[in-house]
């Protein structure tokens, strides 16, 4: 699946200012049979964030260990390179999340 | 004005390698019309439920090709909701009529999932979700995963009360020969199956199929039919495309406010229904269906079905009976529709080994997305 390069800038201005926040864990799952671009890291956790601010987000977890799924897990967001991307598509980096 | 059903068939569900959509639809139309009596001329205009014919067929023109098929030069409309595209459709449909626009028109809920494989299903399935849920690489059993850990941490229910799902609807598929399962199943076998996203198994989850079913409704009241079911009620409600978005991840508004609403208008509670096919995408969206719908109480939808309740045969407000997307099989935009000839079969006595002792007021439930849209039918004979 390619992304339109102007799409991807558009939403990239915005994923700079949303890195090194922390939030809670409420809820996660292993996604053990992705979609096309996430096979190369599957099996990984995906979890729902609340923010410091009270927002609320989904994100994949990197760096974790069984330990670390559990709600009320604490988090920090971070940029990492997100999927496969076809030979000649566009390498995109969005927000994961890290235990801490 | 009184909307009725005048013909309702659905093709078999399943892995059909050997049948093209064109051949599937023409099928389901055929004998829909054959039931009803009336010729192709008599049908004012079609609607058609599909979700994945643009993505997946690259054919994003499937009104005309369907009236093409039945061989009218009619109003035709495509209409998508994601895996409720079925049950909007119907809703259209009988907005046509109540506008007077239309008398008689046949609605088509068709997909052909199996010409391609499972990365490219699993990737056009998320088109029904939002770019965040894409971009953090969820899937759809994904979503309700997560729904699936917060319930059982919310009510203390267990991955085998939600097995237990399954294992009835694989016993009603059992007695249904159109199902794409007919074998029965036992919570062991759904304990040791795959897991696909913790805590759901690949026994939790609905099938990838094909399929398509027909209903004709019309306001004609000068047609005379033999078995008379109606359509009493159709409501839609929405809610945000995004699970994280919402407030509950344990209740889907769009159902309980469309249900409400649908309840309300016929004059009816939740406990005079005695027959429903529910959207058990998965198995824990029918227990929180249950529960939206106010048939069990917050929290024993599954243990309620665990005991029994929603059984064929043995229980009260009988859920599934036609074995659910997860036995009959998940065809995305024909499910809807296949929910609306298996309540008018059950209505009008005819459902076979399957068959509701005295149904007289059924529903159908059919969800897009995570909950994203709702949409709630109730008919009655």
């Amino acid at each position: 699946m390619t992304t339109s390069p102007v799409k991807l800038w558009r939403r990239q201005k915005n994923v700079t200012s949303l890195i090194g926040t922390k939030g809670k864990i409420l809820q996660w799952t292993i996604i053990r049979v992705p979609g096309k671009s996430f096979t190369s890291q599957a099996p990984y956790p995906v979890v729902i964030v609340k923010m410091q601010d009270g927002e609320k987000m989904i994100g994949q977890l990197v760096d974790w260990q069984e330990k670390d799924l559990k709600s009320g897990k604490e988090v920090i967001s971070v940029l990492r390179r997100l999927r496969t991307e076809d030979k000649e598509d566009i390498i995109h980096y969005n927000i994961k999340f890290k235990p801490l | 004005m009184k909307i009725n059903i005048l013909g309702a068939s659905t093709t078999k569900f399943g892995e059909l390698w050997n049948v093209s959509p064109r051949t599937l639809a023409k099928e389901a139309m055929e004998n829909a019309l054959k039931e009803s009596g009336l010729k192709a001329s008599q049908i004012d205009a079609l609607f058609v439920g599909n979700m994945l014919s643009g993505i997946l067929g690259n054919q994003a023109n499937l009104g005309s090709l369907i009236a093409e098929e039945l061989g009218v030069q009619i109003p035709a409309f495509r209409v998508e909701g994601a895996c409720a595209s079925g049950g909007l459709a119907l809703h259209n449909a009988i907005n046509g009529l109540k506008a007077g626009q239309y008398r008689t028109v046949l609605v088509l809920g068709i997909e052909k999932m199996t010409d391609h494989n499972q990365d490219e299903i699993t990737n056009a399935l998320m088109a029904a979700g939002s770019d965040e849920e894409r971009m953090a690489g969820a899937t759809f059993p994904g979503v309700y995963a997560l729904m699936a850990q917060a319930y059982m941490q919310k009510y203390k229910v267990t991955e085998e009360d939600l097995a237990a799902i399954s294992v009835k609807n694989h016993y009603h598929g059992s007695l249904n020969p159109k199902a794409q399962f007919q074998s029965p199943i036992t919570i062991a076998h759904v304990m040791k199956s795959s897991k696909i996203a913790d805590p759901l198994k690949l026994l939790d989850c609905s099938p990838i199929s094909d399929g398509a079913a027909a209903v004709i409704i019309t306001s004609d009241d000068s047609i005379k039919i033999k078995k008379p079911v109606y359509i009493a009620a159709s409501e839609v409600a929405t809610d945000t495309l995004s699970l994280h978005d919402r407030k509950s991840f344990t209740s889907l508004s769009a159902v309980v406010g469309a249900s409400a609403t649908a309840y309300k208008k016929v004059g009816i509670k939740p406990q005079d229904i005695d027959v429903c096919e529910i959207h058990d995408c998965f198995s824990i969206s029918e227990a929180i269906a249950t529960e939206d719908l106010r048939f069990s109480e917050k929290g024993f939808g599954a243990k309620d079905i665990a005991k029994g309740k929603r059984t064929l045969f043995k229980g009260s407000i009988i859920c599934n009976p036609s074995g659910g997307l997860k036995a009959c099989g998940h065809p995305v935009g024909a499910t809807g529709i296949k929910q609306i000839v298996e309540i008018t079969e059950q209505l009008r006595g005819e459902a076979g080994k399957r068959q509701v002792e005295k149904a007289k007021i059924g529903l159908t439930h059919n969800v897009g997305g995570s909950g994203a849209v709702a949409v709630i039918h109730i008919l009655q004979n």
